[in-house]
């Protein structure tokens, strides 16, 4: 073969290497975080999803751009970089970095400008999560409040009745010393399944009158160590220690799974997204599953308080002040925002969907129906307000180890946390 | 000077030319630039910086989670290290018997050395694990722990540093391991026979003989160890992030979330600075403490 002949066969492959697609296609580019997995039901609906705008809009094409882990970092560090996506989920734990940093776009001239738009069609206090004055950062796509789930069968099986939320803390003491079973020295079943976890427990520190900031969110000291939340500490260890109605850490480290969706505790503190867990929950010898969702049952959390307090987590669609694609960034962020999307993205069941329309809609489910009560009085994350929010979590979360694994007295363990926070503020 | 002169010194350039460049760009200028921003206040995520001189540096040595990352570090390292180098020494002694198959043996031994850090993390998470991991099987079988109870030793203040210590061990076993092979084989046979023409027992050789031969070796397997042990960061990102109660927040660890979540590098850029200078003077002490026995034994 002569050097020529190899020259138009090596041009040919190449050729053939080239993308397929259009190459005077838009490529609009959308951040999120998730696991990337190709072939599970979420991503194939959100590919279907992709593909109906794409057909919609000839010539685009949706690249999603799947972030499981330092999801935060790798935004700011694409901002600085010159590289952001056109459009980015944003969780209202972490959001504050990028509403406070003009990372993220205000939206609100662009809402005022397309009449197809109304941002009515939305929760408001979920909307607010998103909201800086006039500016609004993000239109919100689902949430959650975090709820008291409780198991019906585990409580019929007690003759106890269902809680109906209008329980303070010794009531809910009294409830899950009355649904545990001890036989001997072991527990079999459980009242509730405490998780150090501290967007699971933030709310039992509001409902007992304590918070973990001061209100402008710099400072720890005072708050966080207040005597008020030195006695939910004790109150939430000695359901562990001396009323014996939930796992200890070990004990629960031990069962290697959720001693709720196991069937081995009565009551749990979580959000939506757990349905999807416990409607897929283990099975036992017979072959029935040892949690029946349809047996679940929704409350309030317990509160000293006159109201019962509860945070909500969200995600929402913001765009980035790098967008390449403003109006098609617009386009796509109220496409996946609308109704009709929403609909169909919003059966797989993670979360209340923002839209009220579609949560109403979706909300001739009883279970789905008890959520709805309890979003009036959610509050927003203060992650959502204040930056590096997660050194709070997990000084939070330290504390209540040294409480629960360590035998810290909970006034000291939580001035130590406090101390911890107000240092790491004070660098800003 | 002359055509051929200037023909050697062209070529000279030409070889040292690209590794210095290399170095140049990827180590001094980011030092430099490194030393640069730590004059910094610098919050890369808004891009707001103001100069503050030494105000880093004074800050860091002020801070107590600063100072608590150092202590960490340094019990790490002080555990870790000869833990490591004793076991090291052990498995070289063994492993430099002339035995059938030892070659298999060393090869195993050096494996984790050549495995990725993240993926070696990942399999000791499931060791330490508490329901199945490979340790509370092990106390479950000697009635340490109970069904019902078991150690959950990655997130207990007071084991989780153990856990990290273990895992450097024998994830740094085999680098070690080659090297004081390496000083094993250059001891003189000669000095063994009239040992034991003296009658010498096998623990008195091992004592006067084969520790003082392989001080040279000791002293650069401890530096390069304590090096490395100093700058920790993989296994704890992936097995503890710093927790619990802060007790594995190494120096490593605790600049990267300075950097990358709090977003403040020029805290982040002093307090690396500081950590090299931490590095050097344990290193000079190291060389110190031992140069005096060095000039005596050389295998």
């Amino acid at each position: 073969m002569s050097l020529r002949r190899w020259w138009c066969v090596l041009l040919l492959a190449l050729a053939g290497c080239q993308p397929s697609h259009n190459p005077n296609a838009i490529t609009l580019r959308i951040a999120t975080w998730g696991t990337g997995e190709d072939d599970s039901d979420y991503a194939k609906k959100c590919d279907a999803i992709d593909h109906e705008f794409e057909r919609e809009n000839p010539g685009v094409k949706i690249v999603r751009e799947t972030i499981p882990e330092q999801y935060v970092q790798a935004m700011v560090m694409a901002h600085v970089a010159g590289a952001s996506p056109d459009i980015m989920m944003l969780d209202a734990s972490s959001a504050a970095v990028f509403m406070n940093n003009g990372i993220v776009t205000d939206l609100a001239p662009i809402i005022a400008k397309d009449p197809e738009f109304r941002l009515d069609d939305y929760f408001p206090n979920v909307v607010d999560i998103a909201r800086r004055g006039s500016a609004v950062y993000a239109i919100p796509q689902d949430f959650t409040p975090m709820v008291m789930y409780y198991n019906k069968r585990l409580f019929d099986r007690a003759q106890v009745p269902y809680p109906d939320g209008s329980w303070n803390f010794e009531r809910f003491r009294q409830v899950a010393r009355a649904v545990t079973i001890n036989e001997g020295e072991k527990n079999e079943r459980f009242g509730y399944a405490f998780s150090n976890w501290m967007p699971g427990w933030v709310m039992w520190l509001w409902n007992n009158g304590g918070d973990v900031l001061t209100e402008d969110g710099t400072r720890a000291a005072g708050s966080l160590n207040s005597p008020q939340n030195a006695q939910t500490f004790r109150f939430l260890r000695d359901l562990i220690e001396v009323d014996h109605v939930s796992p200890s850490p070990s004990m629960t480290a031990a069962m290697g799974v959720d001693p709720f969706v196991s069937g081995r505790a009565a009551m749990t503190i979580s959000g939506h997204w757990s349905l999807i867990d416990y409607k897929n929950a283990p099975k036992d010898r017979n072959g029935q599953p040892k949690l029946d969702w349809r047996e679940l049952g929704v409350t309030a959390v317990p509160h000293n308080t006159p109201l019962a307090n509860t945070v909500m987590y969200e995600s929402g669609y913001a765009i980035p002040t790098g967008c390449r694609h403003l109006d098609l960034a617009w386009r796509y962020v109220k496409y996946m925002t609308s109704r009709r999307v929403q609909m169909d993205y919003n059966s797989s069941g993670i979360a209340i969907d923002a839209r009220k329309d579609v949560a109403q809609a979706r909300a001739v489910d009883p279970l789905e129906r008890a959520f709805l009560p309890l979003v009036a009085t959610a509050r927003a994350p203060r992650g959502s307000r204040v930056e590096g929010y997660d050194f709070v979590e997990t000084q939070g979360a330290s504390a209540m180890s040294s409480v629960l694994l360590n035998g810290a007295d909970p006034l000291a363990a939580l001035k130590t946390a406090a101390e911890r926070i107000d240092l790491e503020f004070a660098k800003r | 000077m002359t055509r051929l002169q200037r023909r050697e010194s062209l070529l000279g350039w030409a070889f040292v030319g690209p590794a210095t460049a290399h170095l140049a760009l990827f180590a001094l200028f980011p030092i430099a630039y490194a030393a640069y921003v730590s004059t910094f206040k610098w919050n890369i995520a808004n891009g707001h910086h103001a100069f503050v001189g030494g105000g880093n540096y004074a800050f860091s040595l002020r801070e107590q989670a600063f100072w608590n990352a150092l202590w960490n570090s340094f019990r790490y390292t002080a555990v870790g290290v000869p833990l490591g180098m004793a076991l090291a020494l052990a498995v070289a002694l063994l492993v430099n018997q002339r035995l059938r198959g030892v070659t298999i043996f060393r090869t195993l031994y050096y494996i984790p050395a050549i495995s990725s850090g993240v993926a070696t993390a990942m399999l000791w998470i499931y060791v330490f694990l508490p329901t199945n991991g490979l340790v509370n099987v092990v106390l479950l079988w000697l009635h340490v722990n109970d069904k019902t109870h078991t150690t959950d030793f990655i997130n207990n203040a007071s084991t989780a540093m153990w856990v990290l210590v273990v895992m450097s061990v024998f994830t740094g076993l085999g680098p070690r391991m080659v090297l004081y092979l390496a000083g094993l084989v250059g001891i003189p046979g000669s000095l063994y026979e009239a040992a034991s023409l003296d009658g010498a027992s096998g623990w008195s050789s091992f004592k006067r003989i084969t520790l003082p031969m392989l001080l040279p070796t000791s002293l650069f397997v401890l530096v390069t160890s304590t090096i490395s042990a100093m700058q920790l960061f993989t296994p704890v990102y992936m097995i503890t992030k710093g927790g619990p109660d802060m007790t594995t927040d190494v120096v490593g660890y605790h600049i990267y979330t300075e950097a990358w979540v709090d977003f403040n590098v020029g805290l982040a850029s002093a307090k690396s600075f500081i950590l090299l200078v931490a590095i050097a003077g344990i290193s000079i002490v190291q060389f110190r403490l031992v140069r005096a026995n060095l000039a005596d034994y050389s295998a």
